[in-house]
C-alpha cells in the first residue's frame, strides 16, 4: 500500500513537471512583425503607402506656416492654432511650434518618416509577388519622398543631420549623435536623391483615377527645380550671416561665398523640368465654358481660369497634387455670399491683410504705387462702382477707391466687400453673388470667434461649384496643389534673371503666366504705365518685378513665407502691422478705417526654426541655430 | 456540544460515526449557504435537569435523567457499577453539571454526543488522584475568562500549579475545577496570550483577562506558503493583528498608514469606491512600472479593490513580508514586498454565531474656503483691468453693488455651488455576520457582509434620480475544512465580493472639481418655470452665452451612473499527511479559479438651458430666452462604459518536511510547484488577448540548532511567459541567519530584564516581473492596419490603404527587475513587557525597464525604445514597539508605535549628460520633483526687466508675477534652471502610536498617524482664480469653465495697491499665466502631518448578564476616524497632497455593537 502511493505521488509530480514544460509557450505563430509588411505585394503597398503618410499636411492652417506664419493670411488675435502662434511671437526653444524635427506642435516627426522611407528601401527587394519594374518605381517614389522630408527639414532648419541610412536599434550612444552637415552637403543629397529616384519614376501618372497624388517623374524635376532655386537663393547661397556655425565636428555649415554657378544649375533644372511638364502634357489653365452655359465675359473667363487653376482637382496645370491634404474651405468661405442663406456651415476666418489687397497690380499689369494712371493717393476714398465695373464690383456699390481698376488675378484671388463672387451655383454673370460684409450684412460677424478679421477672404481658394444651401454647404475639394506650371515658370524666370540678367530668355515665361493673367508682357507693361518704366532692364528691377509677380501669382498659396525667406526680404516684409476694415461699423465711411490687428515682429533668428532644447541636451553634437 | 471535560485519552473513532458526522455538518452548511436560517439558534444547548435523590442507585438516578432530558445514556455495566448509591439536589441546573457532580465522584466522565450520553471511567492515575481528594474537603471552583476586549475565550488551559489537574475553556470561555484546601495556585494560558497566574485563597469564581502577547513563544506566523513560529522567523515579516486594521470604513486599504512597521502609505481621496490608499512596502524602490506590493489572500494574488473589500472580521492572520528571505520564494513576483492574508477557519465547538453592526456619520475633514460673491466679482474686475487697462470688465459696478446674497438668487446669482450640491454630512452602514463551528471531521466558517457608503452629493428636489453616491458592497465567504481520512484535509473556500454602485455621471471627485470651475455670479443653478414656462416639461438649468458654461448643478441632476463589480472566487485545497513515507512530511495541492467582472451604463439627458433676457432695471422683470433649444432633450440617452472580464486559475502543489531529530536539531524544508494562467475578455489588441502565464518552483529549507542558532535558505526559480525564451527562467535564492542570544546558557542572569534578544540578517536576491504595461517586450509590435499612417490617392480619392506603424521595436534582452536585498534586525524584549524590534533595510534594484531616454529624434524611432537599464537603491528602518502591562483589577493598558522610514535614489538613468549637474537624477529620491526656485514676486514692469528673461507663454510677465533664480546665470530662465526641490512627493517617513486601555467592562483606544518629509504643490492651473481650466483626460464637451477664486487668494494676492512681494498668489489675471505656473518653490507645500487616526471608546457588556441573554459576548463601541489634524498647511486636508480640489477626505464618527452567541 505504501509503495503504492509513494510511486502514485511521484508519479503525478512528475507528470505535472514534464506538461509544464511547454505551459509558458502562449505566442502563436504569426504574431505580426515587421518581416510580415515585406511578406507580399499588399502589405508592401501599406508600407508604400506609410512612407507616403509623412508627407506634411500641405493644406493644413496649422501645420503648414506659409499660411499663417507670413503675411498672407490673418485670423483673429484669439485664435490658438499653432502656425499663428509662431505669427504672434510664440515660438520657442523648449516646445517648439511646428517641431517637423521631433514631431509635435502640428509637426509631424520627419526623421521617423525618413526612417520609414529607409525602412523600405532596404527591405523592399524581398517582396517575392512583385514584378521588378513596379519595385523600381516605388523605390524611385521612396527616394523622392525620402529627398522631400530632407529638404523640407531643410528648408526649415538649416544645416541638418542627413540620415542616408537606420541605425540599428541597438546602436550605441556615440553612433546615433548625429551631427548637422554644411548646408551645401545637404543639398547635393537631396537633389542626388532626387535623381536616382526621376530616374526610375515614369514621366506622368497615367491611371490618375487611382494614382493621382503619387509621384512621377514630372514631380520629381519640378521639385528639382525648386530645391536648386531655393539653394541658389541668398538665404541659402553664400550667407555670411552666420560664421560662427560651425559644426561640432569642425566644419562651417555654411559657405559664405555666394556661388553663381548655383543659379546656373537652378536654371537647367527649370529648364529641364519645364520641358518634360509641357511634353508630357502640362499647360496654364485656362477655363472653357461649360455645357449650357451662357456666354461669360472674357474678364469673367479669365478670373474663373485663374481660380480653376488652383481649386480645380481636375486641372492640367497642377504637377503635383497632395491628395492627402485637403484644404479647409468652411474655415475660408464668407459668412455668405447670399444673404438668405446665412448659416453656421462656413466660418470664413483667415482673410488677406490690407498690405497683400495692394499687392496686386492695377489693371495695367504693374504695382499700384508706380501705376502713372491709377490713383493711389484716393485709394482710400470711398467709390461707387460703374456699369463698366459690374464683372469684378457689383454695380451701384459703394466701396473704395483700393478695390477699382484692379488686375484680374486681385478679383480672381480677394473676396471684399462690393465684390463680385460669380459661380458658387449661379451661371448668369448679370446677376453674380457679391459681398456685402459690413455689420449687420450677411458676410459680416456671425459669432464672435469666427470671421474674418480684415473683411477680406482668399476666394482663390474657394472652389467655384460650392454652393451654400439653404442650411448646409457643399464643397468641391481638391488636393492641394503643391506645384504647379505657373511656379515653375516664374521659377525659370527668376534663375534667368540671376544667370543672364533681362534678356529676352528671361521674360519668356513670366509673360506667359501674365498673358494667362490677361495682362501684357513686362517690358511693354512698365513702358506704358510705369512711373519707372527702366525698372525692368536691370538685373535688379526685374528681380523686384519677378519677385512681386510670384507673390501675386502663387498668393494664399503658402509659398510667399518660404520665398520671403529665401530672398532674405523677410526682415523687412515681415516686420509689419496687419490691418483690416472695421468690422463692426454699418455704414461704409466708419466701415473703410483701416483697423491695426497685430503688429507682427520677424527677427534675425526666424530664418530659422529652434532646435527643441531636449534635442540638444539629448544629443550634445548639435548646434542650436542662432539666436535661439 | 463537545464536552471540554477532563482531558482523557479517547478512543479512536469508528468510521460510521465519523461519516455521520461528516453527514449532518454537510447538511448543516447546506442550510447556511442557502443562508435561510441566520437564526440558527444555540438555545436547546441548555438543556436542564432537576432532581432530589437521596441514597439511590446510580442507574435509577441516570434513568431519571435520561427521563427528563430525552437523552440517550449509555454505559457498559462491566466498567461501571451502577448500583452505587449517589446523592444530588439540583434545581433547573444544566444537563452537563448535573452529569459532572453525579459522576466525577464515582471516578467516572462522559461524553455527550447528539442526543446521546456515553459515561465512561476516568484513567486510573486520575481516579486514584480524584478518590484521595474525594476524602477530603472539595470545593468547585468555576470562572470566566476573557480576552481585553471582553470576548470568551475558548480553549484555554487552565492548570493547578504543581499538579498534573488541567482543564481547558469551553467556547463561552468558562471553566470549572474541583480543588481541595487552599494556597493553590492556576496557570492560565493559550497560544498568543501571556500566561496568567492567579493564587487562590477560598474564592469559588476567577475571572480571569488575558493579554495577548506579541511574544509568545508558540506564535505562529503566516509567510509564504506555510507557517513559521515567531521564535524561529529569519525573515522580515510584519504580523499585523488583524483586529488593528479594524476602522468603520468599508475599506480596509484606509487602516494601513501608520499601523505596520514597513509600510508607507497615504490616501488621496475620500470617494465611495475610489479611496484606496496608495502603500507600498519599505517605500517604493524603483521607478518601474509596477511599485506596490504582491497582495495575496490565501495564497492567490487579489487586486487592490479585493483587498480593500475584505472584512476584517473574516481575517485570520495578516502578513507583510518584506526582505530578500521572506519574499524571494515568490520569485519573479516578491520584489516589491509581498502582503499575505489568510481567512478565518472553523474550530471544532459548537455552532458559534457573531454579527457587528455599524452606522457611521461621516463629513469632509476640511472644505476648501473660497471668497463671496461679492469679492469674486470685485476681484475678476481687478484681475482684468490689471492686466490690461483697456480690457472690458465683466462685471458692471452695478451688478456688484445689487449682489447681496439673496437679494434676487436669479438678476443677480450668487451661487453657493458646494451648498447646492453637497451635503454636510452623511451617514454608512455596515453589517457582517459571521457562523462558525464544526466537529471533529468536518469544520466550517461562513459569513458574509453587507457595507452601505453614501456619498456627501445632495439629491436636489428638482432631480429625477438619485445621483448621490450609493456604493453597496457585499461579501460572501464560505470556508470549510474536512478531515477525510486522519491524515488527509480537504478544504473548501468559496468567495464572492459584489459592488453596486449608482452615482452621477462622472463620479464625485469630478463634481467637486465642476464646483472649483464655475463662477459664482454668472448665472443661477436654475430657473423657477415661470407662467410662461408651466407647460415645459424639464428643469430651465441656468447659464450663459451660447450655453456652453458648466453647469454642475446641471451635470448632477442630469443623470446617472450605475456600475457592478464581482469577484467570484472557488478553491480547493488538499492536505495529505505523508508520515508514512517519512516521519514529517506532508503533502499540500491548492487549486483556485478567480473570476472578476465590471461594467457601467449610464443614463442622462442633455440639460435645457436659459438665461435672463429683456431685464427691465426699473421693475427688475425679466424673461427667459432658451440657449440650446436644439440641443437639449427631454428623454434619457445611455452610454456603455468599460467592461472587464478576466478569469485566473492559480494551482500549487507542495511538498512540506519538517522534524526534530535529537530534540535539538529542528529541520524543515518546502518544495512547491505553482502554476498560474490569466486570461482578459476584452484585451483589446491580439498580443494582451494571450493568456498571461507564471509558472515556478520554489523552496525553503530551514535549520536550527537547540533553539538558539537558526539557519534559513529560500529560492524561487519563476518563469514568466512575458520574455524571451532565453531570459523566461529566473533563479533568485536568498539565505538568512539567526542567533537567539537570550537563549543561550550565558544570558541566564539578564533573562529577568532582558527577557529576549535575538539577531537576525539575511541577504537575497528577488524579482519583479511587472516591468511594463505593455506583453511580450521582447517581440516587435506592429501595427498592420495603421489608419494614421495610411495615404490615399486618385482623382476621387478612392485607392487608400491603411499604413503599418511599429508600436514597439523587439529586444529580446529584456527581463525582470531583479532587488538585491538586504535586511538587519535586532529583537529586545524587556522586563516581559516592552518588545522592541527594529530593522534596517538596504535594496539594490537593478534592471529597471526604462526608456531610453538620450536616442536623438534623427534616429527616427516611431517609439520609444525600452531596455533594462535603470538601478536604484534604497535603504531605511523600520521599527515597532510594543508596552503590555496589567495592573490587576481589571486595569490593562496595552500600547504600541511604529515607524518607517525608507528613501531611495536613483544610481543608473539614462539621461542626456548635462552641463548642469543638478539636472542629472542620479543620486535623486526617486519621487524627486524638478522645479524653478522661486525668489519672490516681481515689484514692477522695471524689475521685471532687470531680471532673467523669463519667457513662458504669450502673457507678458508684470510686477507681481513669480520672479525664478536664474540657477546657470545665462541671462535666462529656461529649463536648465530647474532643480530638485522640497521633499519626494512620497513621504519618507510614515509614522503610527496609540494605546489602549481598559477597566473592567469599559475599554479606551486612541491611534495617531503621521507622516514626514514629503512635498506637494498646490496646483497653480487648477487654482488660478477667473481662468478656465480642464484637467488633462477630462472631456468636458467643449464647456467653458471660470475657476472660482479661493478665499486664501482673495486674502494675500499681490495688488497694485498692496505690492506684497511674498503674497500667497501673484498677481491677479483672468487669463493663464505660464510664468506663474510652472512648478517652483512658490506652490510647494511641506506634507508633514500628524493625526488623531483614531479614537474608539467600548462598552462590554458583563459575563452574568450576556449570559443570562444566552450571549457569549456583547459589545458596544463608538469611534472616529480623523478627527484632528495637525499640519502647516490650511488650505484642504494635507493628506491629499495636490489632490485637494477633489472628493475630499471624510471624517467618520461611527457607534457600533459586536455581539456573539
Amino acid at each position: 500500500m505504501n509503495k503504492f502511493k509513494k510511486i502514485l505521488f511521484i508519479g503525478v509530480t512528475l507528470t505535472l513537471l514534464v506538461s509544464c514544460k511547454k505551459y509558458l509557450d502562449v505566442i502563436p505563430d504569426n504574431i505580426a512583425t515587421i518581416d510580415y509588411a515585406f511578406s507580399m505585394r499588399s502589405t508592401a503597398e501599406r508600407y508604400l503607402f506609410t512612407c507616403y503618410s509623412w508627407l506634411p499636411a500641405h493644406a493644413s492652417f496649422s501645420a503648414n506656416p506659409g499660411f499663417l506664419a507670413g503675411d498672407e493670411l490673418v485670423c483673429l488675435s484669439t485664435n490658438t492654432i499653432d502656425s499663428w502662434a509662431i505669427t504672434r511671437g510664440q515660438q520657442n526653444v523648449l516646445d517648439p511650434l511646428l517641431n517637423y524635427w521631433d514631431g509635435g506642435k502640428s509637426g509631424k516627426a520627419l526623421y521617423q518618416g525618413i526612417r520609414d522611407c529607409n525602412i523600405f528601401l532596404e527591405n523592399i527587394s524581398r517582396v517575392p509577388d512583385m514584378q521588378p519594374e513596379e519595385k523600381d518605381r516605388w523605390i524611385g517614389e521612396v527616394k523622392f519622398l525620402k529627398a522631400y522630408y530632407h529638404f523640407w527639414l531643410m528648408r526649415m532648419y538649416g544645416p541638418i543631420p542627413i540620415i542616408r541610412e537606420n541605425l540599428p536599434i541597438d546602436a550605441t550612444i556615440d553612433q546615433v549623435k548625429a551631427y548637422r552637415e554644411p548646408i551645401d552637403s545637404c543639398v547635393d543629397y537631396v537633389v542626388q536623391l532626387l535623381d536616382e529616384a526621376g530616374a526610375v519614376l515614369p514621366d506622368v501618372i497615367e491611371s490618375e483615377s487611382s494614382e493621382l497624388g503619387r509621384v512621377s517623374k514630372s514631380i520629381a524635376l519640378a521639385l528639382k527645380a525648386y530645391v536648386l532655386v531655393t539653394a541658389a537663393s541668398p538665404l541659402f547661397n553664400g550667407n555670411a550671416d552666420y560664421p560662427n556655425l560651425i559644426g561640432k565636428n569642425g566644419e562651417p555649415l555654411f559657405n559664405p561665398q555666394a556661388s553663381s554657378e548655383k543659379w546656373q544649375k537652378a536654371l537647367t533644372a527649370c529648364t529641364e523640368a519645364i520641358d518634360l511638364c509641357e511634353t508630357v502634357g502640362f499647360s496654364l489653365y485656362t477655363y472653357a465654358t461649360g455645357i449650357g452655359q451662357t456666354a461669360i465675359s472674357d474678364t469673367t473667363k479669365i478670373q474663373m481660369g485663374l481660380r480653376n487653376a488652383v481649386s480645380e482637382r481636375i486641372n492640367k496645370e497642377v504637377i503635383w497634387s497632395n491628395t492627402n491634404s485637403l484644404i479647409d474651405q468652411v474655415a475660408l468661405t464668407p459668412r455668405s455670399w447670399d444673404p438668405s442663406r446665412v448659416h453656421s456651415s462656413m466660418s470664413g476666418r483667415y482673410g488677406p491683410p490690407l498690405k497683400m489687397v495692394e499687392l496686386f497690380y492695377s489693371d495695367n499689369g504693374v504695382p499700384i504705387n508706380e501705376d502713372k494712371t491709377w490713383k493711389y493717393a484716393e485709394r482710400f476714398e470711398l467709390r461707387k462702382a460703374e456699369h463698366v465695373d459690374r464683372y469684378d464690383i457689383k454695380e451701384g456699390y459703394t466701396t473704395i477707391g483700393l478695390h477699382f481698376n484692379r488686375e484680374n488675378r486681385f478679383y480672381a484671388s480677394v473676396g471684399f466687400d462690393g465684390g463680385i463672387w460669380y459661380g458658387q451655383g449661379r451661371t448668369d454673370e448679370n446677376n453674380a453673388f457679391y459681398i456685402m460684409s459690413k455689420s449687420g450684412q450677411a458676410a459680416n460677424i456671425y459669432t464672435l470667434a469666427y470671421y474674418s478679421a480684415t473683411s477680406y477672404w482668399p476666394k482663390k481658394l474657394i472652389n467655384t461649384q460650392n454652393v451654400i444651401e439653404a442650411a448646409s454647404y457643399t464643397v468641391r475639394w481638391y488636393g492641394w496643389p503643391v506645384i504647379r506650371l505657373a511656379d515653375l515658370y516664374l521659377l525659370h524666370a527668376e534663375a534667368a534673371n540671376e544667370v543672364n540678367g533681362p534678356v529676352a530668355e528671361t521674360f519668356k515665361y513670366i509673360d506667359k503666366v501674365r498673358e494667362r493673367a490677361g495682362l501684357q508682357p513686362v517690358l511693354e507693361s512698365w513702358k506704358n504705365y510705369s512711373s519707372q518704366p527702366s525698372k525692368p532692364t536691370t538685373k535688379e528691377g526685374l528681380r523686384e518685378i519677378i519677385q512681386q509677380e510670384r507673390s501675386i501669382e502663387l498668393a494664399f498659396e503658402g509659398q510667399r513665407y518660404w520665398d520671403l525667406r529665401r530672398w532674405k526680404t523677410a526682415l523687412e516684409e515681415l516686420n509689419t502691422t496687419f490691418k483690416g476694415w472695421d468690422n463692426f461699423q454699418s455704414n461704409a465711411a466708419a466701415f473703410y478705417r483701416p483697423v491695426s490687428l497685430l503688429q507682427r515682429s520677424f527677427l534675425q533668428r526666424d530664418y530659422w526654426w529652434p532646435i527643441k532644447e531636449e534635442s540638444l541636451l539629448k544629443n550634445n553634437n548639435l548646434l542650436q541655430n542662432p539666436g535661439w | 456540544m463537545i464536552n471540554y471535560g477532563f482531558s482523557l485519552g479517547d478512543e479512536p473513532k469508528r468510521p460510521k460515526e465519523e461519516i455521520n458526522q461528516l453527514l449532518r455538518i454537510m447538511k448543516l452548511l447546506s442550510l447556511l449557504l442557502l443562508w435561510s436560517c441566520l437564526h440558527l439558534s444555540a438555545g436547546t444547548l441548555a438543556q436542564t435537569i432537576s432532581l432530589q435523590v437521596k441514597e439511590q442507585p446510580l442507574a435509577t438516578v441516570l434513568k431519571a435523567i435520561e427521563k427528563q432530558s430525552g437523552y440517550h445514556i449509555l454505559y457498559n455495566d462491566q466498567y461501571i457499577d451502577a448500583h452505587v448509591r449517589v446523592s444530588l439536589q439540583a434545581e433547573n441546573r444544566p444537563l452537563e453539571e448535573v452529569l459532572d457532580r453525579l459522576l466525577t465522584p464515582q471516578s467516572l466522565t462522559f461524553l455527550i454526543k447528539e442526543k446521546n450520553i456515553a459515561i465512561r471511567r476516568l484513567l486510573a492515575e486520575h481516579r486514584q488522584k480524584e478518590s484521595a481528594t474525594i476524602m477530603t474537603q472539595q470545593r468547585l471552583i468555576s470562572g470566566n475568562v476573557t480576552d481585553e476586549h471582553g470576548s470568551p475565550l475558548a480553549g484555554v488551559t487552565v492548570a493547578v500549579k504543581h499538579t498534573s489537574i488541567q482543564v481547558m475553556t469551553d467556547v463561552n470561555g468558562k471553566f470549572q475545577l474541583k480543588l481541595e484546601g487552599e494556597g493553590q495556585v492556576l496557570i492560565f494560558s493559550a497560544v498568543g496570550f501571556v500566561p496568567e497566574e492567579v493564587s487562590l485563597k477560598n474564592e469559588t469564581t476567577v475571572d480571569v483577562t488575558l493579554r495577548t502577547s506579541t511574544d509568545d513563544l508558540d506564535e505562529v506566523v503566516v509567510v509564504g506558503f506555510g507557517t513559521q513560529k515567531r521564535t524561529d522567523m529569519i525573515g522580515s515579516v510584519v504580523s499585523v493583528k488583524p483586529t488593528d486594521l479594524k476602522v468603520p470604513s468599508s475599506n480596509l486599504t484606509t487602516a494601513f498608514a501608520g499601523r505596520v512597521a514597513g509600510m508607507i502609505a497615504y490616501q488621496r481621496s475620500g470617494e465611495p469606491g475610489l479611496d484606496n490608499a496608495d502603500f507600498f512596502i519599505r517605500g517604493v524602490t524603483t521607478f518601474g512600472y509596477k511599485v506596490d506590493p504582491l497582495i495575496l489572500i490565501d495564497n492567490v494574488e487579489v487586486t487592490t479593490t479585493d483587498l480593500a473589500r475584505l472584512q476584517v472580521d473574516d481575517l485570520a492572520s495578516f502578513s507583510i513580508m518584506k526582505d530578500a528571505t521572506a519574499t524571494a520564494i515568490y520569485g519573479a513576483r516578491g520584489a516589491n514586498g509581498v502582503i499575505l492574508v489568510t481567512t478565518k477557519k472553523g474550530e471544532q465547538g459548537k455552532t458559534k454565531l457573531s454579527f457587528r453592526l455599524e452606522n457611521s456619520f461621516s463629513s469632509p475633514t476640511r472644505n476648501v474656503e473660497l471668497a463671496d460673491p461679492v469679492t469674486y466679482m470685485k476681484l475678476n474686475n481687478e484681475a482684468i483691468l490689471t492686466r490690461d487697462r483697456t480690457a472690458a470688465i465683466q462685471y458692471p459696478l452695478s451688478q456688484i453693488g445689487n449682489t447681496v446674497p439673496g437679494a434676487d438668487p436669479y438678476l443677480y446669482p450668487a451661487v453657493d455651488w458646494r451648498k447646492e450640491l453637497i451635503k454636510d454630512y452623511t451617514s454608512n452602514q455596515r453589517a457582517n455576520l459571521s457562523i462558525s463551528g464544526g466537529g471533529k471531521a468536518a469544520r466550517y466558517y461562513v459569513s458574509g457582509a453587507f457595507n452601505q457608503d453614501n456619498g456627501v452629493l445632495k439629491v436636489p428636489e428638482k432631480s429625477n434620480f438619485n445621483n448621490n453616491i450609493n456604493l453597496k458592497t457585499y461579501s460572501l465567504r464560505a470556508n470549510v475544512d474536512m478531515d477525510l481520512t486522519r491524515t488527509t484535509q480537504f478544504i473548501v473556500r468559496l468567495n464572492g465580493s459584489f459592488d453596486d454602485y449608482n452615482g452621477p455621471v462622472d463620479g464625485g471627485t469630478s463634481i467637486y472639481r465642476k464646483i472649483m470651475r464655475t463662477s459664482p455670479t454668472l448665472f443661477a443653478p436654475y430657473y423657477p418655470a415661470g407662467e410662461s414656462y408651466r407647460l415645459v416639461n424639464h428643469i430651465l438649468f441656468g447659464n450663459a452665452e451660447s450655453g456652453n458654461y458648466l453647469n454642475p448643478y446641471a451635470d448632477l441632476v442630469k443623470g446617472y451612473k450605475e456600475s457592478s463589480r464581482s469577484m467570484m472566487l472557488a478553491q480547493l485545497e488538499l492536505k495529505q499527511d505523508l508520515s508514512f513515507i517519512t516521519k514529517g512530511l506532508s503533502f499540500r495541492s491548492l487549486a483556485n479559479t478567480t473570476r472578476n467582472a465590471f461594467f457601467d451604463v449610464s443614463r442622462q439627458y442633455r440639460p435645457f438651458f436659459y438665461e435672463l433676457s429683456n431685464i427691465n432695471p426699473l421693475t427688475n422683470e425679466y424673461n427667459l430666452q432658451i440657449l440650446n433649444e436644439n440641443d437639449g432633450t427631454e428623454y434619457l440617452d445611455y452610454g456603455e462604459g468599460t467592461k472587464t472580464i478576466n478569469t485566473v486559475f492559480y494551482m500549487e502543489n507542495a511538498f512540506n518536511y519538517s522534524r526534530t531529530f535529537a530534540d535539538k536539531h529542528n529541520l524543515s524544508g518546502l518544495v512547491v510547484l505553482t502554476l498560474r494562467n490569466r486570461l482578459d475578455g476584452n484585451a483589446g489588441s491580439l498580443q494582451t488577448s494571450l493568456p498571461y502565464r507564471n509558472m515556478g518552483v520554489s523552496g525553503r529549507l530551514t535549520y536550527s540548532y537547540n533553539t538558539r542558532y537558526f539557519a534559513e535558505f529560500n529560492f524561487g526559480y519563476n518563469g514568466s511567459e512575458r520574455f524571451h525564451i532565453s531570459k523566461r527562467y529566473g533563479f533568485f535564492p536568498s539565505a538568512g541567519l539567526a542567533w537567539s542570544v537570550s537563549n543561550e546558557k550565558f544570558w541566564e542572569p539578564f533573562k529577568e530584564t532582558v527577557s529576549n534578544l535575538r539577531l537576525r540578517a539575511t541577504y537575497g536576491v528577488v524579482g519583479n516581473d511587472a516591468i511594463g504595461s505593455g506583453r511580450f517586450l521582447y517581440l516587435s509590435e506592429v501595427n498592420m492596419n495603421a489608419s494614421n499612417r495610411g495615404a490615399v490617392f486618385g482623382t476621387d480619392r478612392t485607392y487608400s490603404k491603411d499604413g503599418i506603424s511599429m508600436v514597439r521595436y523587439a529586444n529580446s534582452d529584456i527581463t525582470w527587475e531583479r532587488a538585491y536585498k538586504s535586511n538587519f534586525a535586532l529583537e529586545l524584549g524587556l522586563f516581559n513587557k516592552v518588545q522592541l524590534m527594529a530593522e534596517y533595510f538596504e535594496e539594490n534594484r537593478t534592471d529597471i525597464l526604462m526608456a531610453r531616454a538620450d536616442i536623438p529624434s534623427t534616429v527616427g524611432l516611431t517609439t520609444t525604445v525600452d531596455a533594462n537599464l535603470g538601478e536604484a537603491k534604497a535603504k531605511g528602518v523600520d521599527i515597532s514597539i510594543d508596552y503590555n502591562c496589567n495592573f490587576g483589577e481589571g486595569f490593562w493598558l496595552q500600547s504600541r508605535g511604529n515607524f518607517t522610514y525608507a528613501t531611495s535614489k536613483y544610481t543608473v538613468f539614462e539621461e542626456p549628460t548635462y552641463q548642469e549637474p543638478w539636472l542629472s537624477h542620479i543620486g535623486q529620491n526617486l519621487s524627486q520633483q524638478w522645479g524653478y526656485i522661486a525668489e519672490r514676486l516681481f515689484i514692477d514692469e522695471q524689475d521685471v526687466a532687470n531680471s532673467p528673461s523669463q519667457a513662458f507663454g504669450t502673457v507678458p510677465v508684470m510686477g507681481g508675477d513669480i520672479k525664478y533664480r536664474d540657477v546657470n546665470r545665462d541671462g535666462k530662465i529656461s529649463s536648465l534652471d530647474r532643480v530638485p526641490i522640497g521633499y519626494p512627493t512620497t513621504p519618507k517617513i510614515v509614522y503610527g502610536f496609540g494605546f489602549s486601555l481598559g477597566y473592567k467592562n469599559f475599554d479606551f483606544s486612541s491611534f495617531f498617524q503621521g507622516s514626514m518629509q514629503s512635498s506637494f504643490w498646490i496646483d497653480p492651473q487648477a487654482t488660478a482664480p477667473f481662468v478656465s481650466y480642464t484637467y488633462s483626460n477630462e472631456d468636458l464637451g467643449g464647456a467653458k469653465t471660470q475657476n472660482q477664486l479661493l478665499k486664501a487668494y482673495a486674502d494675500s494676492h499681490w495688488s497694485e495697491d498692496n505690492r506684497d512681494l511674498y503674497a500667497l498668489w501673484p498677481r491677479l489675471s483672468n487669463v493663464n499665466v505660464s510664468s506663474n505656473e510652472q512648478r517652483s518653490t512658490w506652490f510647494m507645500r511641506n506634507g508633514a502631518f500628524l493625526r488623531v487616526k483614531q479614537v474608539e471608546f467600548g462598552y462590554t457588556l458583563p459575563h452574568r448578564l450576556t449570559q443570562r441573554l444566552k450571549m457569549g459576548n456583547f459589545r458596544i463601541y463608538a469611534n472616529g476616524t480623523n478627527l484632528f489634524t495637525i499640519s502647516g498647511f490650511k488650505l484642504w486636508d494635507v493628506e491629499m497632497a495636490g489632490n485637494g480640489l477633489g472628493y475630499p477626505i471624510q471624517r467618520v464618527f461611527n457607534i457600533g455593537i459586536n455581539a456573539s452567541f
